[in-house]
């Protein structure tokens, strides 16, 4: 049984490549060929569809396990035939006004050459335009080079900075120390100092002790 | 010029015969030492490094002699200065002398800043495992000092030196400890990702492929920023470029980092020894198949 839905199939795989084809020929027409050609996609359309109804009464006819396989291959042709009567519409609409522009080149007569200087400027153009892009991509990567740069020299300045915190915060240290030692040697000082003049005094004491005590024995010896 | 050495040689006449006569009082050995120095100087400006290095190390000595351990160890550190311009082993022996000295006043600070010219003075002359090693010892003092920052820079040194006597293990330890120390500090965060990518180099020259792939995983739980960078794209497109072996890959890959930035001469060694590896690996598996 399903050799004739394979039959039915391959049919209508041909008439959906022939359709296509002619829709996209169509478009590049104009006037009465393409209204021709439009007519033509529309007959193709019309066996296509009926091609569908019979795949569809033979795939129900099937047995269940093969039915739903068939079936969901069914809907993707309806659906692409509902494609190419979308398009067929956009061509007829696009043909009513094309046939108004078509008029209008006619008479103004373009032609073949303006497309030609028209590509050249465009490709002077693109050309232009690559390498001014091309000139900013080195620009930018110079930049980036130059900031990798500035960022390794922070990096460096900062460790510098890191190593002279810590010599200040030591050199601190030293000199509250100083601080401290200058402090006590002073002391000391003032010590010696006041022991210096202490011994001066009691010298100078002593001395004048002994002295009188010579001129005391000399007085009593000599007037005795 | 003349005028200066003949100057010294009269200082330096003075001064033997002050130590080998007897002083008033015992204080010779200062005087001595002051008319040494006098010489040196005048040495000093007559050129002639040799005689104010020796000039240097007989003051160096008198200090010793009159127990002012602080002068001599300052002495022997202007010796090597002077010897440093003529010979440096001379100049390290003189330094390394000083730092001892100054480790027994408990100076080490300045033990560990002498640690380090000492294995600046080795880097010079190429000669990379002493420096290593100064570079090592110079680090300790400055982490038990505290002083972070010039730890870090001589921990720094020595794991490109080591890295480049293949001691790939060690390298990696310090650039790991580096970045993460680094990424604790406000100011110094913006160069973690130097350091994890020194490290995935020593990873990459190491031709682990596993490791490679977890030391990248590491590093971006480490640094969440880490991902997004240049150094970790880099990174994980040579691993790539190893895993499959293809050199053209590897090739371009580098020169478009290259183009972004400079690669220093550590890092072009590093990846031509591992493009070196590549090659061999290919050319093995050539003669196999």
């Amino acid at each position: 049984m399903s050799e004739v839905f394979n039959g039915y199939e391959r049919q209508y795989c041909d008439l959906s490549a022939n359709l296509s084809k002619k829709c996209s020929s169509a478009i590049a027409l104009h006037g009465e060929q393409k209204k021709q050609k439009l007519s033509e996609i529309r007959s193709g359309l019309d066996n296509a569809e009926a091609l569908i109804r019979k795949m569809d009464v033979e795939a129900r006819s099937l047995p269940p396990s093969v039915k739903t396989t068939l079936l969901v291959k069914l809907r993707e042709f309806k659906s692409d035939l509902n494609n190419f009567k979308s398009e067929l519409k956009t061509i007829t609409t696009s043909a009513n006004l094309n046939a108004a522009a078509a008029a209008r080149d006619d008479l103004l007569e373009a032609g073949l050459a303006d497309t030609k200087t028209a590509s050249a400027d465009q490709r002077a153009r693109l050309m232009m335009s690559t390498d001014r892009l091309g000139r900013t991509t080195d620009r930018i990567k110079d930049s980036r080079r130059m900031m990798i740069e500035t960022e390794e020299l922070g990096v460096s300045v900062l460790q510098d900075l890191h190593s002279q915190r810590q010599s200040l915060l030591r050199t601190g240290d030293t000199l509250s120390g100083v601080d401290d030692n200058v402090g006590k040697s002073k002391k000391i000082l003032t010590g010696m100092t006041r022991r210096m003049n202490r011994n001066k005094w009691t010298i100078g004491a002593i001395i004048t002790a002994l002295v009188a005590a010579i001129f005391l024995i000399l007085y009593f010896k000599l007037t005795k | 010029m003349g005028d200066h050495a003949v100057r010294a040689e009269e200082f330096e006449k003075k001064a033997e015969k002050k130590l080998n006569g007897w002083g008033i009082f015992g204080s010779k050995h200062e005087d001595a030492a002051d008319l040494f120095e006098k010489a040196a100087n005048s040495y000093k400006l007559a050129k002639s490094w040799d005689l104010a290095g020796k000039a240097y190390l007989k003051v160096a000595d008198c200090h010793l002699k009159s127990d002012s351990k602080h002068d001599a160890a300052n002495a022997y550190a202007e010796a090597a200065k002077c010897y440093k311009k003529v010979d440096t082993n001379e100049a390290a022996s003189c330094l390394e002398r000083a730092v001892n000295i100054f480790c027994e006043i408990g100076r080490l600070n300045m033990a560990a800043r002498y640690y380090k010219e000492i294995a600046e003075y080795y880097e010079a002359d190429q000669k990379l495992e002493q420096a290593i090693d100064y570079f090592e010892k110079a680090a300790e003092f400055f982490q038990n000092e505290e002083v972070t920052t010039s730890a870090n820079q001589c921990n720094l040194k020595v794991a490109q030196y080591a890295s480049q006597l293949e001691q790939y293990e060690k390298a990696i330890k310090i650039y790991e400890d580096i970045a993460r120390h680094s990424l604790g500090n406000n100011l110094l965060k913006y160069g973690v990702k130097g350091h994890l990518l020194n490290a995935g180099l020593c990873h990459l020259c190491k031709a682990d492929v596993v490791s490679i792939t977890n030391a990248l995983e590491k590093y971006q739980d480490l640094d969440p920023t880490f991902t997004g960078t240049r150094e970790c794209k880099l990174l994980s497109d040579l691993a790539s470029a190893i895993d499959e072996e293809d050199i053209a890959k590897f090739t371009d890959v580098v020169k478009e980092f290259d183009s972004m930035t400079p690669l220093d001469s550590w890092k072009t060694t590093m990846l031509l020894r591992v493009k070196e590896k590549l090659k061999a690996k290919e050319l093995e598996e050539d003669d196999l198949t």
